[in-house]
């Protein structure tokens, strides 16, 4: 029955409970949807949650067994996914609200139910099952652990609005998170302290007992986790790995797209440098040895010179910058690698690397500077070029011709060939551009990948549906090149848009632009990217702009003094702590002036104003005296009663009252005589004296706000 | 003039203090260790009131109710049948014409002839009330609503001072007729007795003879006195608006509370301010003051509260509901 008399209480204790379940499948729901699709979330689980509280004590719902709710929530679950897809994949639809439209309704519809199935799961074995709340607690920790885990080392990521709101205050984001953390830990409380029947309650507290230890001994065991974002292209990793293919690229895609747009390097350009073929590419590595079964790094001496492996200690020089200086300009950039990497990249073609002091170690893991011959000549100037280079031996030549031993490679190389006009059929940057020509028209991209168990994947690809992604794309050109003779291999690194540096001098490099391309090498330019571009996609490659990013991190790399003014202009109306501090105190001191002013002022009206209308100063001076010594009227206490209270310390408060009340509720409002009140009050004042000690004393002298208890 | 009218105003009141007291010195010469229900019932008879009383048999009510009623004396009755004291004993069998009086043929002289009933005295004790049917309790009600009787058609009113102390006892309930909330509100207070102390209970046995003796000794209060009293004192004594504020203010949070199912009526707050009045007056004060509020107001209220099912506390409702309003009426006296 008692429920009844706080009613008003427990329903604010459900509705703060929901508010906090909602609450995280917002937070789990941002890093993963649009703000429809959180706001749906939200709203979804809040509904639930408010219909489970309302109706779970209903008959009706009572009579159904815990295992067929469940059962009608999964259906709830898969009906909102099945019309959501619906949603998206309909034409119609799509081509009467716009494509847009559509998704965000899918999207909409798909959290929303998600959310309010979950939610009708997690409260109705709450309420049904006295272990139920512990799946709450479990599932408000993963929502904030799985949203804030993106960002652990300090990385950049998901949702972005975290790490940047710090960033561009200048404060460790790390801060944030911690805030975000504590937050987490208080809401979790907050779930525990509204839980009413203490025997859950104990199930609650032993549940996140067991959820600290855990952490604790994984941390312990195994330390905290390292990244591991990016790897699509086996491009990042540990830096002291040995620089062998010890995995099989094309089953890298198979790594969804899960992390496509996480920032992994920002480059900032020194030199004036626009790419004539629309992309910057970023070299790391190459493979150019036929290991047998596929291109692999080489580990033969004289090959591949140009790379610069691993990192070395200090500044770096390629044995082997591309010939043919003219057709090169020489850029000076400037990378920061957000995420370690296995060598250093540069803009193709890198020759000299240089370290640099890392501006910012929480986030960059290593800053260099490259200068790189980066190609400046028309395309046109490859025709009637000769392959290869005068300073390769018979075996290096042999090595970049190296194909497996598959005659269909030639075939269908001579195939493509015969068609090429008579002037060019000996022409090597023809041929190569043939055979790029006929990739990009007949290839379809695709991160769905089916050739990666076969023996040759490049030749399934190539002879098969020809859809793949770059590796299948480089390694079949690759093969077809060197088919026809010509030296060719394999680079990989990243290519980003010429669009994405938006006018800036900073290049965000994100995990999606992770590539290999084919290169050919022409006598007197050195390697040259011959990327095929297939004109099929069935993937979005683009990616959402990242213009205030990419700005951020480029002024935290070049660190020329801009970034720490920036971070300062922008700290100034925020964290200029000796203005607040100074402005704190004069308040701080004000306040208390005025606070003393007025205690002085109260005791001492009814001495300086002639007119104390009713005796009402002398009555307040009086008991502002017993406030000061901790003695004050309670909220609803009748002066009667606080006068009964008051009396053990000054007995002439009861005398007092009285008067007072006479003059304040009787009916003649005739003052009384002066010298009374006088007498009253001293003889309170004395009162007080002998039956205080001296600390209270003192105390009731230096408290200044002691007559805001006087009512 | 003023002076003059200040100065009778002032003996008027004195007097009717001095009525007051002496009453209550006489009552709690009789009953000991019920100086609070004494207090009540004094205050009840100053105001115009009546007041039903809940305990066990035994306690003292009649004797309450007796001794209020020996100390007051008339001397020139109008109708010869009015007394001091009546009881009556409540049963389901009894009549209206057993309480009221009935009208009887006078052979010698061949005319109807009204014989009084009980209810033509200053005190009436009815006693157990709720064990007779409603018929009575109606007839009984409109006696105390209107201080008038009708019989046959015909009205006979009763004295100026007629005042009912009813009892019932809360346990033995079989056989019944319970009073609705409605018939309630005619009465001021409704007070619920506990057992007295031990030392009063152990004075009672040692001073039984004693008080009898001294009942029939007392120098009783004239009936007229007590009237006169009742209207000094709902003329002198001061009702500050505050406080009025104060009581429409617990009335209104009271009906707006969630535990209760039915508020207290505005009659309820009118019946209030007399014996608020009366209760200063005791005191000596000329003025009702927040003091008065606090200790009538649940009295006054209990049964005429009803509250949500599964809710028991009263107090705590009332308490609550007091709060404010009183805390409101505290400060004002500084600020106002």
């Amino acid at each position: 029955m008692s429920w009844q008399e706080n009613s008003s209480n427990y329903s604010l204790k459900k509705f703060w409970h929901s508010i906090i379940l909602a609450g995280s499948f917002w937070i789990l729901s941002i890093s993963m949807t649009t703000l429809g699709g959180s706001v749906a979330a939200f709203s979804g689980c809040a509904l639930a949650y408010y219909l489970i509280n309302s109706a779970h004590t209903k008959k009706a719902i009572r009579l159904f067994r815990t295992s067929i709710l469940l059962g009608i929530y999964a259906g709830i679950f898969l009906l909102g996914l099945a019309f959501s897809e619906f949603l998206v994949d309909t034409k119609p639809l799509a081509q009467s609200l716009s494509p847009i439209v559509t998704y965000q309704f899918g999207e909409i519809t798909r959290w929303f139910t998600m959310s309010f199935a979950c939610g009708l799961f997690l409260r109705t074995f709450a309420v049904r099952q006295i272990y139920g709340p512990i799946l709450e607690i479990l599932f408000v920790a993963t929502a904030f652990v799985f949203t804030l885990a993106a960002h652990r080392n300090g990385m950049i990521h998901r949702p972005f609005f975290i790490g940047d709101f710090a960033q561009i205050r200048g404060i460790d984001p790390s801060v944030i998170l911690l805030t975000f953390g504590c937050g987490a830990v208080l809401t979790l409380s907050a779930l525990l302290v509204l839980e009413q029947s203490g025997k859950r309650l104990l199930y609650h507290f032993s549940t996140l007992i067991m959820l600290c230890l855990s952490l604790f001994f994984y941390v312990n065991l195994f330390g905290l986790p390292t990244p591991q974002t990016t790897d699509s292209m086996g491009l990042t990793g540990r830096e002291a790995g040995t620089n062998s293919q010890n995995e099989n690229p094309f089953r890298d895609g198979e790594n969804e797209n899960s992390d496509r747009e996480a920032p992994v390097a920002v480059v900032v350009f020194r030199d004036d440098y626009e790419p004539l073929n629309g992309a910057y590419y970023f070299r790391e590595s190459a493979y150019s040895q036929f290991n047998g079964i596929m291109l692999d790094y080489s580990n033969i001496d004289g090959m591949d010179p140009d790379l610069i492996r691993l990192f070395p200690q200090d500044r770096t020089e390629t044995s082997n910058p591309p010939p043919g200086r003219e057709q090169h300009q020489l850029t000076r950039t400037t990378v920061g690698m957000l995420v370690p990497h296995k060598n250093p990249f540069g803009l193709e073609s890198p020759v000299i690397y240089q370290n640099r002091t890392n501006p910012n170690n929480l986030r960059f893991k290593r800053t260099y500077d490259t200068y790189s011959l980066a190609p400046q000549y028309e395309l046109e100037y490859l025709l009637n070029r000769e392959t290869g280079d005068d300073g390769w031996s018979e075996e290096i030549l042999a090595e970049y011709l190296k194909i497996p031993d598959d005659d269909r490679y030639k075939t269908l190389a001579m195939e493509l060939l015969a068609e090429l006009k008579p002037e060019f059929k000996e022409d090597p940057f023809a041929k190569a551009w043939t055979i790029k020509a006929y990739l990009d028209e007949n290839g379809i991209y695709s991160l769905k990948n089916q050739h990666a168990y076969e023996s040759d994947p490049a030749a399934s690809f190539l002879f098969g549906d020809l859809t793949g992604y770059c590796m299948h794309f480089s390694f079949a050109a690759t093969y077809l090149f060197r088919s026809v003779g010509i030296p060719a291999r394999v680079g990989i690194g990243y290519s980003v848009p010429a669009a994405n540096r938006s006018g800036g001098s900073a290049l965000l490099v994100q995990a999606i632009h992770g590539h290999a391309w084919p290169e050919v090498y022409f006598k007197g330019i050195g390697w040259v990217i011959i990327d095929p571009a297939p004109q099929q996609t069935l993937v979005d490659m683009t990616t959402d702009p990242q213009d205030t990013l990419q700005q951020m991190l480029g002024d935290m790399l070049r660190n020329e003094g801009s970034f720490q003014e920036f971070l300062n202009s922008q700290r100034k109306p925020y964290f200029d702590a000796t203005t607040i501090i100074n402005t704190a105190y004069l308040i701080i001191i004000a306040i208390l002036t005025m606070a003393y002013l007025i205690k002085a002022y109260r005791l001492s009206a009814p001495r300086l104003l002639a007119n104390d209308k009713n005796g009402r100063l002398r009555f307040r001076a009086i008991l502002d005296r017993l406030a000061s010594i901790g003695i004050h009227r309670r909220l609803g206490e009748s002066r009667e009663r606080f006068a009964l209270r008051a009396c053990s310390i000054a007995p002439s408060i009861t005398r007092v009252t009285e008067m007072h009340l006479a003059l304040a509720l009787g009916k003649d409002k005739k003052i009384g005589l002066k010298e009374e009140w006088q007498n009253f009050e001293s003889a309170v004042k004395e009162e007080i004296k002998l039956n205080t000690n001296w600390r209270s004393k003192i105390l009731a002298l230096l408290n200044p706000f002691s007559w805001l208890l006087t009512k | 003039m003023t002076t003059n009218g200040t100065e009778s105003s002032e003996r008027e009141f004195i007097k009717a203090q001095e009525v007051l007291l002496k009453l209550q010195t006489i009552v709690k010469q009789q009953v000991l260790g019920r100086d609070n229900i004494i207090e009540l019932a004094i205050i009840s008879l100053v105001a115009d009131g009546h007041i039903l009383l809940e305990d066990f048999p035994g306690s003292g009510k009649t004797t309450l109710a007796k001794a209020l009623g020996e100390a007051i004396e008339s001397e020139d009755i109008t109708t010869e049948s009015t007394i001091p004291f009546r009881r009556i004993q409540f049963t389901p069998d009894l009549l209206p014409s057993d309480v009221t009086g009935v009208s009887i043929f006078d052979t010698k002289t061949d005319k109807f002839h009204f014989r009084h009933g009980p209810l033509f005295a200053h005190i009436v004790l009815a006693d157990e009330i709720n064990r007779t049917s409603p018929k009575v309790q109606s007839a009984m009600l409109e006696a105390m609503g209107e201080k008038q009787v009708t019989v046959d058609n015909t009205t006979y009113v009763l004295d100026e001072l007629f005042f009912v102390i009813a009892t019932q006892n809360p346990l033995d309930l079989v056989g019944t007729y319970p009073l609705p909330t409605p018939q309630l509100d005619r009465f001021l207070f409704k007070i619920t007795m506990d057992h007295i102390d031990r030392a009063a209970e152990l004075e009672v046995l040692d001073s039984i003879d004693e008080r009898k003796r001294l009942l029939s000794n007392y120098d009783k209060v004239n009936r007229d006195d007590v009237l006169k009293a009742r209207e000094t004192i709902g003329g002198q004594i001061y009702i500050s608006r505050t406080i009025k504020t104060a009581l429409v203010d617990i009335s209104r949070s009271l009906r707006e509370d969630d535990r209760v199912l039915q508020g207290n009526s505005t009659r309820s707050m009118v019946l209030l301010l007399p014996a608020l009045q009366a209760r200063a007056a005791l005191r000596g004060r000329n003025y009702v003051s927040s003091e008065d509020i606090e200790n009538l107001i649940p009295e006054v209220l209990n049964h005429r509260i009803e509250l949500v099912p599964g809710v028991n506390d009263f107090e705590k409702v009332l308490q609550d509901s007091m709060e404010r309003p009183l805390d409101e009426l505290a400060k004002s006296t500084l600020t106002k």
